[in-house]
């Protein structure tokens, strides 16, 4: 949609916008195809076959992952950690996972508590950083199905020390599942080194391509039930039985296309300028920190300014709800950002927020510093307005 | 005119990515290769799609496969037109 005026998009930590040129006109141009993904071996259904192939192997290389088939097509963030935790944990099964999840992630877990899974909740920092410690604490005293914490908080911006919860959850036998949603993009991901069991993405956040699509990343070895059965275009006559077999076990039903191959042409502008943008992205993010930091009644969330961040940051104020700053600067400067408890209540008590909430603010590629700065000038006329 | 019958080996494979994986490295590799519809004749748990080469790139084909990773559900010599 063309806005009726001009907007300071900074809610990309829901999900990004605009998105490079490229992503529409691929969305597009899948119209043409003619045939379905794996069914049929007509001119036009091998196109689409090929097609996807493609986009499997592009993806998979931009995220680390040496070996396309264990690199699924989802519809979301959501639906894959839905499928990795309703298709590994059975009743009886014990799992920790970070306090400052999202929803995504706790209801789900709620929903398996019901049935019997365990779920242990391990604490943050002011920061919102999962205590290492505690996880170990945590891990020695009963056995461990899985560590279930996400890459980097929605909330707080915060980094979680991934690379170290898989060392000790390989230590204990534990299998380590990630919520990469707001990762993915916004910093370096290798997948196949990071040392994860699983990581669920969405790909129309930091990677830039259309909502309804999303990835998981399944290590070798790592076998879950699926979520969804049903044809696959794999499979002998005899073969009632699902094939397990990637990606064909995790990706029953006619594949998106249009979106597929929205996200690939993404990840290809994010191939070449990824870089990049990660720089300018955390430039605008650490001036929009800092000048927050320097207006009255204004406290920001998450690791100080210079601290590893994802690029987004959230405020409270002490004199003005979230919602109504969010309404204000909506309504007089046109300026998108998120108010509320961004799908993660559970965050909001870790954080101390719940009565609060904050006012989100996700900075994406084509941010510039005259956003932020109109940003700070906007906050810091609504905090010194009488009320 | 009457086109003749020729003698080609076909592969099969467990899933559509590793089909069109096997294309994408045959043609790298420079084998002639031609995805097909699977002959039901092949049998096999399989999908679909297969590819078809000449009997004289049987071997160098396997190789190429192996070398890639890239699993063999089924393969079968056929006579195609």
């Amino acid at each position: 949609m063309t806005p009726e005026r001009p907007i300071i998009y900074l809610d990309n930590g829901a999900t990004s916008w605009p998105k490079p040129d490229v992503v529409g006109a691929a969305m597009v141009h899948a119209l043409d195809f003619g045939g379905n993904p794996g069914r049929g071996a007509h001119t036009m259904a091998l196109a689409t076959s090929r097609a996807i192939f493609e986009e499997r192997r592009r993806i998979a290389s931009f995220l680390g992952v040496s070996d396309p088939r264990n690199l699924l097509f989802q519809p979301g963030a959501t639906q894959a950690s839905n499928l990795v935790l309703r298709g590994f944990l059975r009743p009886g099964d014990r799992v920790i996972v970070c306090s400052t999840e999202h929803n995504s992630v706790t209801r789900p877990l709620h929903h398996l508590a019901q049935s019997g899974v365990i779920v242990d909740v391990a604490p943050v920092d002011d920061w919102g950083i999962v205590d290492v410690e505690s996880v170990e604490g945590l891990l020695s005293e009963r056995p461990t199905a899985a560590i279930v914490c996400q890459h980097a908080s929605n909330l707080s911006g915060a980094i979680q020390p991934i690379a170290d919860l898989a060392d000790i959850a390989r230590g204990a036998g534990a299998r380590l599942i990630v919520d990469g949603a707001q990762a993915g993009g916004h910093i370096p991901v290798d997948l196949d080194k990071l040392g994860v069991d699983a990581w669920c993405c969405s790909g129309h956040k930091g990677l830039l391509g259309p909502q309804g699509i999303g990835v998981l990343y399944l290590r070798p070895g790592f076998d879950v039930e699926p979520l969804i059965f049903g044809g696959t275009g794999s499979g002998g006559p005899d073969a009632t039985e699902q094939p397990y077999l990637r990606p064909d076990s995790y990706e029953a039903g006619t594949q998106a296309l249009p979106l597929i191959l929205g996200l690939g042409a993404a990840i290809g502008v994010l191939t070449e300028k990824g870089v990049e943008f990660q720089r300018h992205e955390q430039s605008l993010a650490r001036r929009l920190h800092e000048g927050l930091l320097s207006i009255p009644t204004i406290s920001v969330l998450g690791p100080v300014p210079g601290a590893p961040r994802v690029p987004l940051v959230s405020i409270v104020s002490s004199a003005i709800p979230s919602d109504q700053i969010a309404y204000e600067l909506d309504r007089r400067w046109g300026i998108a950002s998120r108010a509320g408890l961004h799908c993660a209540p559970a965050a909001h008590r870790a954080l101390g927020t719940e009565r609060t909430g904050a006012v989100r603010f996700g900075v994406g590629p084509l941010n510039t510093e005259e956003h932020i700065d109109t940003v700070l000038e906007a906050v810091s006329t609504l905090v010194a307005e009488p009320r | 005119m009457t086109r003749r019958l020729q003698r080609y080996v076909v592969f099969g494979f467990p899933s559509t990515h590793d089909a069109i994986s096997a294309e994408s490295a045959l043609k790298s590799a420079g084998i002639a290769v031609t995805a097909i519809p699977r002959p039901v004749s092949v049998g096999g748990a399989d999908c679909g799609i297969a590819m078809r080469v000449a009997p004289a790139d049987d071997e160098r084909a396997r190789h190429v496969l192996t070398e890639c990773s890239i699993p063999i559900a089924v393969s079968a010599e056929i006579d195609d037109l």
